[in-house]
């Protein structure tokens, strides 16, 4: 177990040395921990939208209205959902940020940024599955913002994240915010 | 006209008769015998379907299918999260996978189950560490056998990544081998496996006949991960394996000679398309290798539309690099072409699973549709044949 928290440490490390400035990788840090306050996670960096090719939406740009679905946990278009896949927590008896009644949070997840169009800021997300039930079966949303194949692990969403856990059934999805995206 | 009533008279009196008999009570139906039906002997147009039953994913499925005579003809129970191969000799069906003593708990058993192609049913298993990878990416390359049947390899991940080594013959996992965060396994001659790694590099490792680690190189890079990723899903070819990246630019690795070699990358789009078309879906692209054409589920989209279906196929020849043909796929009605796989015979089919679970089947060298399944299952997600 020892070996297998060492390594997840060490993805997460590599993940976010390879994608962030020094000061960029003390503030996700900063970030991770005040989710691990929260949360037992051990996010594997998602930072996506910092490094990709091609912005989905240029961070930071005035607020728009936002859209119905927007603003609706039960949506695949809700705001923090921008790189989920699976079914929505919310739809299953939990809410965006929370899992189901007799679930288990995944230990290991990725992190995600994703644009709130009603403040205008990005938050870094943190993509956790809830397991050790089967399918949900509701709410399948499948959304892939700075998504990466699998060889690229930390920005995957296709890997089950509940790999790690006693039971790795995967039941569902949650998006829980772990701050305001550093600039 | 008198010669002609005594035919008149004849025509009403078999149309009396007729409308007679015809309210008669028919003879009762024969006795059924209850039986089992058997295979017929093995068809290039059969697939293998995987259906990821994405609402109850502890029993998910893999269908056989027959495309000329457009219907089903079995099917195979592979667990939770299977990844699976065809042997070479295509007389089994490699299944390595997860299950639960009670359902979706109780004690966890990861398994390589072996699945005899002809009679459908459970030739053998081989119990597995408790670590194989989970992924939604099912392709070519989460399990395979080496060409010659002698082992098979399969994707580890906890997330930790390994491969391990089963030696066929001997139903036993003989080795292991850390692959230091690269993932899947691409078997090539002389016993060796390449891995993708997340720098777009290639490890590439050799083991011996007892399933020890000889020696290990890594490629340079040889794609962009953060500019363009190549889809994780590729075809195999006759010397190794093609990739599209997700802005539509083709990789070719070479996996016949002493080390991989990279082959120039091509693109599949013009520079006035690129960035609006681009495939997408689960599993993008097809070959069929005796007339080098590949064919790729296109789609107009952005950045992150990566897994939307494909509302085109194009067809590629990749020898010369010339686009071939766009194909239409009926997007509105069966949702987009989400996977795709061609038959390697000298009259090859291309199935195409779609968004809605639709089956399409074409004529791979016209386009032709020749049959459409309109629900097929619940999620169909990935295909193979041998």
């Amino acid at each position: 177990m020892q070996q297998r928290l060492d390594r997840l440490v060490e993805l997460a490390s590599r993940g976010l040395a390879r994608r962030t400035s020094r000061r960029g990788l003390l503030g996700a840090f900063g970030m991770i921990l005040t989710g691990s306050a929260l949360m037992p996670l051990l996010p594997v960096s998602r930072g996506a939208r910092a490094e990709a090719a091609e912005p989905a939406a240029a961070p930071g740009t005035a607020a728009k209205p936002p859209s119905k679905a927007a603003s609706d946990p039960n949506s695949c278009e809700y705001w923090k959902y921008c790189a989920i896949d699976g079914f929505l927590c919310s739809c299953c008896g939990g809410t965006s940020s929370s899992c189901p009644p007799g679930t288990q949070p995944s230990p290991i997840t990725w992190i995600g940024t994703c644009h709130n169009p009603v403040d205008g800021r990005d938050y870094i997300v943190s993509y956790n599955d809830c397991c050790g039930k089967t399918s949900c079966g509701s709410c399948l949303c499948n959304r892939n913002e700075g998504e990466k194949p699998m060889y690229r692990l930390s920005l995957n969403n296709d890997v089950n994240w509940c790999m790690a856990n006693d039971n790795p059934n995967y039941h569902c999805s949650v998006s829980v915010i772990l701050g305001v995206a550093s600039k | 006209m008198r010669l002609k009533w005594p035919g008149a008279f004849c025509a009403l009196l078999m149309a009396v008769a007729g409308t007679a008999m015809a309210g008669a009570t028919p003879p009762p139906l024969p006795a059924e015998h209850l039986s089992v039906e058997k295979l017929p002997p093995p068809s290039p147009h059969w697939a293998y379907l995987f259906d990821f039953s994405f609402n109850n994913e502890t029993d998910e499925r893999v269908y056989l299918y027959d495309g000329d005579k457009g219907r089903m003809l079995g099917q195979f129970e592979v667990g939770y999260y299977p990844n699976f191969a065809i042997s070479p000799d295509h007389k089994t069906t490699a299944i390595a996978t997860t299950y639960w003593s009670r359902g979706g708990h109780g004690t966890r058993t990861d398994v390589l189950e072996f699945e005899d192609n002809q009679s459908l049913t459970l030739r053998g298993e081989l119990l597995l560490p408790s670590k194989k990878a989970q992924s939604g990416a099912v392709g070519e390359f989460n399990v395979a056998y080496s060409a010659d049947g002698h082992f098979l390899y399969v994707t580890n991940l906890t997330p930790a990544a390994t491969f391990s080594i089963v030696d066929v013959a001997k139903n036993a996992v003989v080795g292991e081998i850390d692959t230091d965060a690269c993932i899947m396994v691409m078997p090539s001659a002389q016993r060796r496996v390449s891995s993708l790694c997340e720098n777009g590099r290639l490890l590439t490792v050799t083991h011996d006949e007892s399933g020890k680690e000889t020696s290990r190189s890594v490629s340079k890079p040889f794609f962009n991960v953060d500019r363009d990723p190549i889809f994780a899903t590729s075809v195999r070819t006759p010397t190794g394996a093609m990739h599209v990246s997700f802005l539509g630019d083709v990789y070719e690795i070479d996996l016949s000679g002493a080390e991989p070699r990279f082959v120039e990358p091509w693109p599949l789009l013009g520079a006035k398309e690129r960035g609006h078309w681009r495939p997408g879906g689960q599993q993008v692209v097809a070959y069929h290798a005796k007339s080098g054409r590949l064919y790729v589920a296109m789609h107009v989209g952005g950045e992150g539309s990566h897994k939307q279906g494909g509302t085109q196929i194009w067809v590629f020849d990749a020898k010369t690099h010339r686009r071939i043909a766009r194909w239409p796929v009926d997007a509105a009605k069966h949702g987009g072409a989400f996977a795709l796989l061609a038959t390697q015979d000298d009259h090859p089919l291309l199935f195409a699973a779609t968004e809605n679970s639709a089956l399409l089947v074409m004529d791979a060298m016209t386009g032709k549709l020749l049959h459409v399944e309109a629900k097929l299952g619940q999620t169909l997600w990935s295909m193979m044949n041998p």
